[in-house]
């Protein structure tokens, strides 16, 4: 079995988001040029009167199921060497819908994209100079990068 | 098609009387020249011919709009309510109303700018949208649910959807009804939950699983670095009305401490201006400016503030008069000896706390004087002015009543947000309603006086001096009028794009030339819609969207010069100003013949007829108005 690096994750500070949903815009702007949490990598699930908000988004499994299911396997569902994050990349990546099926999330991290017929996910903004931009956005500090040696 | 950005494309229409869905191309609105929201509600409005009908006529239009910024990352996420408005006193009037929150961008998620509806449902139904699919459907099972409720209830059929309901008070057609979305956001001035349950309409329910196109992204995401600055600078306000400013030091610590759950605002909002605050016993809302003002004048304790914010929330009443304008009405009432604690327990018939000189609770006063509102009961239910109107007749001693209501609502609002000077006073005695939802322009009391006086200088305004009412023997009013026509027209626009207030306020967030907001807005707007909008072209936006509502008040209203006045009391004697208790703003008296030159100044600076205070054709023309003085001119209220 291929050995695979650990990776850093998003951690979603439910008691301090306010559900405002600037990640979902600010990732959606970035990646696809669009605004809207459909083409968003994660996912905001409001629930205004409890004032608890879920986020789903990859959590960058240690052992990625959506990794070993690809038929196209570090062509269009790949890991990073150094950094551990699996990625998809969207030249190769031909929208078979294998990867979701293998994501043991629900709902499902990994989402299609009809337009382009390809599949699409957290990447933690992959090569992004500062890191992935729904951190920086965040306003109240409520979305953060753990890193790969403090992830339990 | 040509693809669309920034705008979603579409707006919805929907016939409650004959069950007909028409979905119209937001391109035949003109949207380069209205925008949106305000902008392209009125457009919509004129183009339906400006019906003159009753607010509670099936015939009135409920018209509903984002922006093509709505969606977006910044303070953006607002939409505007327009209608003929059942608050609106004397005569009900066209107007609007803003609200914040997620439904805007849900709607254009959906592919909508905006939703019209008109005519009348035979029984009680609600508007569910899911992307293309919109249906009317039953709702029996809602009408006399409360806010809350019912926004729960259809959320369990369709968990991401955003819902826009009234509750009791709109299906009881109370003239101060909100139309509401989550805990929170309201589009509360004009009474417009009332025109919503006059059709039958308890809520509308929309679901989008779609994403707004913009046309330059990498411009776009560059400029967001710009908003997410400048919104650092709203911190400061954020915690101000994190909990209720006004109280003593004690109570706004125990709300923050042991209440407060967390921030909330508009969907892609960086602010999140508004807060959560929960009370065992009492239940979860949010709030923010306007809702803490029951305190302190009627009591400091948090159980009472927050029951008096959450019933009305609840029961879907306008905050501003339920727990402020009317209870203020009563209490100066009773101080100046207009009404006796006998009148207000018997005839008027309501409990008397002490602040009434009475012995109930404030929770026994809260329960009768809401329910009453939302039971649709007579006078209660009609808002303040009406209230004032219908006891000033029914008591010997209320005559005094109209009189009173006339210093603490001034022409079209509420009296406090005009405090102090003559611009706000002649924006108010000019539109339609209390404009201050975008008006906090006028309030140098927000800022640093040489801040206020650099931003003035910097669009070409005359000093602030010339036309603040604090010398009251200062009969200069050199100025005011262009300064009053500048707020109006970037009220236009903001209500357009839209950009939120606590946003754009000058005295918070400009600081020119570093940042000139309508530079900004000009390359956002192109950047966002890949039109070549110039700064000029997105002033005369604002000055087109103003020129367009006068005409529709015009043309509907027959609104002439005589119309835009102040009420009585402001002429005759200086006015203490009341906002949670007496702020110590005095304001009058305004000299008549003075303001009287003053609008002579103003429609002339507008290009208006002096004599009818009528736009012009050169005007509409110059503004690419030609359909409404052509149609201004075959009524012969063209001058």
């Amino acid at each position: 079995m291929v050995e695979v690096p650990k990776s850093g994750v998003l951690f979603h500070d439910v008691n301090m988001c306010a559900g405002c949903g600037v990640c979902e815009v600010m990732c959606s702007l970035y990646h696809e040029g669009v605004v809207g949490p459909a083409l968003a990598r994660s996912h905001i699930v409001r629930h205004p009167f409890a004032a608890k908000h879920d986020h789903d988004v990859c959590q960058q499994c240690s052992s990625p199921s959506c990794y070993f299911a690809c038929p196209l396997k570090d062509k269009a569902l790949c890991v990073d060497g150094t950094t551990g994050t699996t990625y998809i990349s969207e030249d190769e990546c031909t929208g078979c819908g294998i990867c979701i099926d293998a994501c043991p999330f629900d709902p499902r991290r990994i989402k299609i994209n009809a337009e382009k017929n390809v599949a699409f996910k957290c990447d933690l903004c992959k090569g992004r100079d500062g890191g992935p931009i729904c951190v920086e956005y965040c306003p109240f500090q409520a979305l953060r990068l753990i890193s790969k040696d403090k992830r339990r | 098609m040509a693809k669309s950005f920034g705008w979603a494309g579409k707006v919805l229409q929907v016939d409650l009387s004959s069950e007909r869905v028409n979905k119209v191309q937001t391109a035949d609105y003109r949207p380069e020249e209205f925008i949106g929201g305000l902008g392209l509600n009125a457009e919509i409005f004129w183009e339906l011919g400006c019906p003159k009908v009753d607010a509670f006529d099936p015939g009135n239009p409920l018209i509903i709009s984002a922006g093509p910024l709505t969606g977006t990352y910044g303070p953006f996420g607002r939409g505007e309510v327009c209608a003929i408005s059942p608050q609106c006193y004397p005569d009900e009037l066209f107007t609007y109303s803003g609200f914040g929150g997620m439904f805007p961008a849900e709607m254009k998620h959906a592919g909508y700018d905006g939703i019209v509806i008109l005519g009348k449902a035979e029984q009680p139904v609600y508007l569910s949208i899911h992307d293309e699919d919109v249906e009317i459907k039953d709702a029996d099972d809602l009408w006399g649910v409360e806010t809350f409720e019912a926004q729960k209830t259809l959320m369990t059929d369709e968990p991401e959807a955003s819902v826009l309901v009234i509750g009791p008070a709109g299906e009881n057609l109370s003239r101060i009804a909100v139309i509401l979305n989550e805990t929170k956001f309201a589009a509360g001035q004009g009474g417009f939950g009332g025109v919503m349950g006059s059709k039958n309409l308890k809520a509308i329910a929309v679901r989008g699983t779609g994403v707004v196109a913009v046309a330059k992204p990498d411009e776009v995401l560059e400029l967001t670095r710009t908003i997410m600055e400048e919104s650092k600078k709203g911190d400061v306000l954020r915690l101000f009305f994190r909990t209720p400013y006004m109280a003593p030091q004690e109570t706004k610590d125990v709300f923050a401490r042991r209440y407060f759950k967390k921030h909330y605002g508009c969907y892609g909002c960086p602010l999140q201006c508004h807060s959560v605050h929960y009370i065992p016993g009492i239940g979860l809302s949010g709030v923010s400016c306007a809702n803490w003002l029951w305190a302190p004048k009627f009591s400091i304790d948090p159980k009472e503030i927050w029951e008096a914010n959450v019933l009305s929330q609840r029961l879907g009443i306008n905050t501003f008069e339920g727990i402020i304008g009317l209870p203020f009405l009563l209490a100066l009432s009773l101080e100046a000896g207009i009404l006796t604690r006998k009148e207000i327990e018997k005839d008027i018939g309501l409990p008397t706390p002490k602040w009434l000189g009475g012995t109930a609770t404030n929770h026994e006063f809260l329960t009768v004087l809401l329910h009453k509102i939302a039971n649709g009961e007579s006078p209660y239910a009609e808002g303040a002015a009406r209230f004032s109107e219908y006891f000033g007749k029914k008591l010997v001693s209320g005559e005094k009543l109209v009189d009173l209501y006339g210093e603490l609502y001034t022409a079209h609002g509420y009296a406090f947000h005009h405090v102090d000077n003559l611009g706000s006073a002649l924006h108010w005695a000019t539109d339609t309603r209390d404009p201050i939802d975008s008006c906090h322009d006028y309030k140098n009391t927000l800022a640093p006086k040489e801040q206020f006086q650099a931003v003035m200088e910097h669009f070409g305004l005359p000093p602030y001096d010339n036309y603040q009412i604090v010398d009251l023997s200062k009969t200069v009013y050199e100025g005011a009028e262009r300064v009053t026509a500048w707020v109006q027209d970037n009220q236009c626009l903001k209500n357009s794009l839209p950009v939120c207030e606590f946003w754009s306020m000058i005295t918070s967030f400009y600081n020119p030339p570093e940042m000139d907001l309508r530079v900004f807005e000009s390359r956002l707007l192109s950047a966002v819609t890949g039109l070549d909008i110039a700064v000029d072209k997105i002033a005369k936006a604002g000055e087109r969207i103003w020129n367009l509502r006068r005409a529709i008040t015009v043309k509907r209203e027959n609104r002439t010069r005589e119309n835009d006045t102040l009420n009585e009391p402001y002429f005759k004697k200086a006015i203490t100003c009341y906002a949670g208790s007496a702020t110590g703003l005095v304001n009058g008296p305004i000299d008549k013949a003075q303001f009287e030159a003053l609008k002579d100044r103003y429609y002339t600076l507008r290009g208006w007829d002096v004599n009818t205070g009528w736009p012009t054709r050169t005007k509409l023309e110059e503004l690419g108005l030609k359909n409404v003085a052509d149609e201004l001119a075959s009524l012969g209220k063209l001058p």
